[in-house]
């Protein structure tokens, strides 16, 4: 499930007041992640949570559920 | 191979063919990966290979003239696939492939379009994508008579060796290849190219911009676009340069990687869109550029979107540190029409600039400037062997030097028409010169590329069609239905614009309004546009043209000053 946090995070480097974000959700389902916001958003992520990931981590990921696992691995 | 060498009454497959012969441990392709070393194509390998995936497609039923198109994910086996098809003298034509930042509407219109008018007779796919490409290319109306997976049946380094097979008989004026034009609109327009337009292209283009054993080139372009496909694929390849590809894919998600590529593998040129050039200055982090070199670039070549000036000087501030040069940051004018480039700017040089006078060109005037509102224009520089270009009116008829005007482009490498489209191909062709439909000037014989004519508005390297989103957003329910302008605003930060609408309708303000808001955002992402700004009018708030008409640029002037658009 995603958590509270990233979609506060994500909504608002999007600049949108509410959206339906599930683990299935991939940017496409998304307005306004597009190619040019989704590093801005991926960097939105890293800032908010204190983390950092690697080019291969994020290269990899194709769904919000596998970015929220992501960013518990990090946290854990 | 010097571009001299080229011999444009030959066959694309003969020139590849020679260096596989004349140099078979050379290497063509580096197809990079994040996750796994790269896979490094050497001639000889890839041509044997690409011969064994054309006596399969042979084995398949593929024959001479029949267009196959590709479906395939950033795979290390694409590059022989794609040369095999061109061995039997079929037509490839690569085509976007369902991925998670594109809406899955937006792939299913394309794909639907392009089955029922591009002519396509076969798909080569991978199986992974069979459930998704499956029943929309043999969906109702298609041409598509079968779906083939290649890489699956015949998966990568299958037996080594084998020989290097003979093309096909054909002449030179024959098609090669078919790609589409970019747009947000379902029917892409399909531009056959001859084997004589893409070696003539690679001969004086080559030519132009010195291309020479020594280069190498770096690249995270998508191949089912005309800069990815010709600038970055044919041209190094017929004139037997290394390709490094990225995957455009895991490229937007980690900008770095090409400057990663670049360092280690020594590459001279590479081409990008405008917005590229921020995004790598704005959105790369310090800690991710340790012992990187950019010293090896020779040319960084921008293209596809009008060039910004802002955006050269934020890349080499950012990147001078790492041994980046000024003079390399060129730049070209191109489209697939004309096969790709009519103009560029000379090796060792960086493009120049002009600053004129801001209202004056927006009267159609160029007016030399130093006051504080001049606008920088950069050129895109000459034009190339074989090419010529007019600065006309809305009539086609010349202009004066100094004034603004649609450009017109006369080309030994114009394409042949749009496949089956002959009502697109007479808008834009006659007499032997092709109407662009892009604004510019010339000024002391440099070319320059400042908007365009109709209201196109390119997002990040995309054409979106304010036509196609205004019918989108028509049929949502809520809004008026043929209330709605679209309009492109300039976005400085990213170096590109966005897009911004206007739509009338009843709704109340409050929730009504709200879910409204979406079903607009929706509609707009299922034809993979991004609407940046919205804003739900009162009825009867859009000016009308003393046609009858929606004004986009009226309306786009309202919304600047009552909205604050901009």
């Amino acid at each position: 499930m995603i958590s509270e946090k990233l979609r506060k995070v994500i909504l608002a480097e999007l600049e949108l007041d509410d959206w339906d974000l599930q683990d299935d959700t991939t940017a496409g389902m998304v307005p306004g992640w597009d190619s040019l916001s989704h590093v801005r958003i991926i960097s939105a992520v890293e800032d908010a949570f204190g983390v950092r990931f690697k080019t291969a981590e994020i290269v990899r990921l194709q769904s919000l559920g596998e970015l929220q696992a992501l960013v518990e691995r990090k946290t854990a | 191979m010097s571009p001299h060498d080229i011999d444009s009454n030959g066959l694309v497959w003969d020139c590849w063919r020679r260096h596989a012969e004349q140099d078979p441990e050379r290497e063509a392709i580096v197809h990079v990966s994040v996750d796994r070393p790269a896979r490094r194509w050497c001639w000889g390998p890839l041509m044997q290979a690409a011969s064994r995936y054309a006596e399969w497609l042979d084995g398949r039923g593929v024959r001479p003239g029949e267009v196959c198109a590709l479906i395939v994910r950033h795979h290390e086996d694409f590059y022989p696939l794609y040369m095999g098809v061109s061995a039997l003298g079929a037509l490839p034509a690569v085509l976007a492939y369902p991925n998670p930042r594109l809406h899955p509407d937006k792939f299913r219109q394309g794909l639907e379009g392009m089955a029922r008018r591009s002519g396509l007779d076969h798909v080569l796919t991978e199986r992974g994508l069979s459930e998704v490409v499956a029943p929309l290319a043999a969906g109702a109306g298609s041409t598509i008579r079968d779906i083939l997976f290649p890489l699956d049946e015949l998966p990568a380094g299958g037996p080594a060796g084998g020989g290097v097979r003979a093309h096909a008989p054909a002449s030179p004026d024959e098609p090669c290849l078919l790609q589409h034009s970019s747009g947000t609109t379902g029917l892409q327009k399909p531009v056959m190219l001859s084997h004589r337009a893409v070696l003539e292209h690679a001969r004086r283009y080559g030519d132009a911009i010195g291309l020479a054993g020594s280069d190498r080139v770096a690249t995270w372009l998508p191949l089912y676009h005309d800069m990815g496909l010709i600038a970055a694929f044919y041209l190094p390849l017929v004139c037997g340069v290394p390709i490094v590809q990225l995957s455009p894919l895991e490229w937007v998600s980690a900008p770095v990687m090409l400057l990663r590529a670049i360092s280690e593998e020594r590459a001279t040129l590479s081409w990008l869109p405008n917005f590229a050039y921020n995004l790598l200055a704005d959105r790369v982090r310090d800690e991710d550029l340790l012992g990187l070199r950019l010293d090896s670039l020779r040319m960084l070549v921008n293209c596809s979107e009008p060039v910004r000036a802002e955006s050269h000087d934020r890349f080499f501030r950012r990147y001078a540190p790492l041994g980046l040069r000024r003079e390399a940051l060129g730049a070209c004018y191109a489209m697939a029409e004309t096969t790709f480039a009519v103009t560029q700017t000379p090796p060792g040089e960086e493009a120049r600039r002009v600053f004129v006078d801001r209202a004056e060109l927006a009267r159609g005037r160029v007016a030399p400037s130093a006051g504080e509102s001049a606008r920088a224009c950069v050129s895109s520089g000459r034009p190339i062997d074989g090419c010529a270009l007019r600065v006309v009116d809305e009539g086609r008829r010349d202009l004066p030097e100094g004034s603004v005007g649609e450009l017109a482009i006369a080309s030994v490498s114009l394409f042949d028409g749009y496949r089956n489209y002959p009502e697109k191909t007479a808008e834009v062709r006659a007499d032997g010169w092709y109407y662009s439909g892009d604004l510019g000037f010339v000024h002391e014989g440099e070319w320059y590329v400042v908007g365009r004519q109709k209201d196109l508005v390119i997002v990040a390297g995309n054409n979106v069609f304010p036509e196609d989103v205004e019918d989108a957003l028509g049929r949502v329910p809520g809004v008026i239905p043929g209330r709605v302008v679209a309009f492109g605003l300039d976005d400085a930060r990213n170096g590109t614009e966005v897009l911004a609408v206007v739509a009338e309708t009843e709704a109340a303000p409050g929730p009504e309004q709200r879910a409204l808001r979406v079903a607009v955002l929706q509609a707009g992402m299922a034809m993979d546009a991004t609407i940046a700004r919205v804003y739900l009018a009162p009825p009867r708030w859009l000016i009308k043209s003393s046609s009858g008409k929606l004004a986009r640029a009226a309306n786009a002037e309202r919304a600047a000053r009552e909205l604050g658009f901009k």
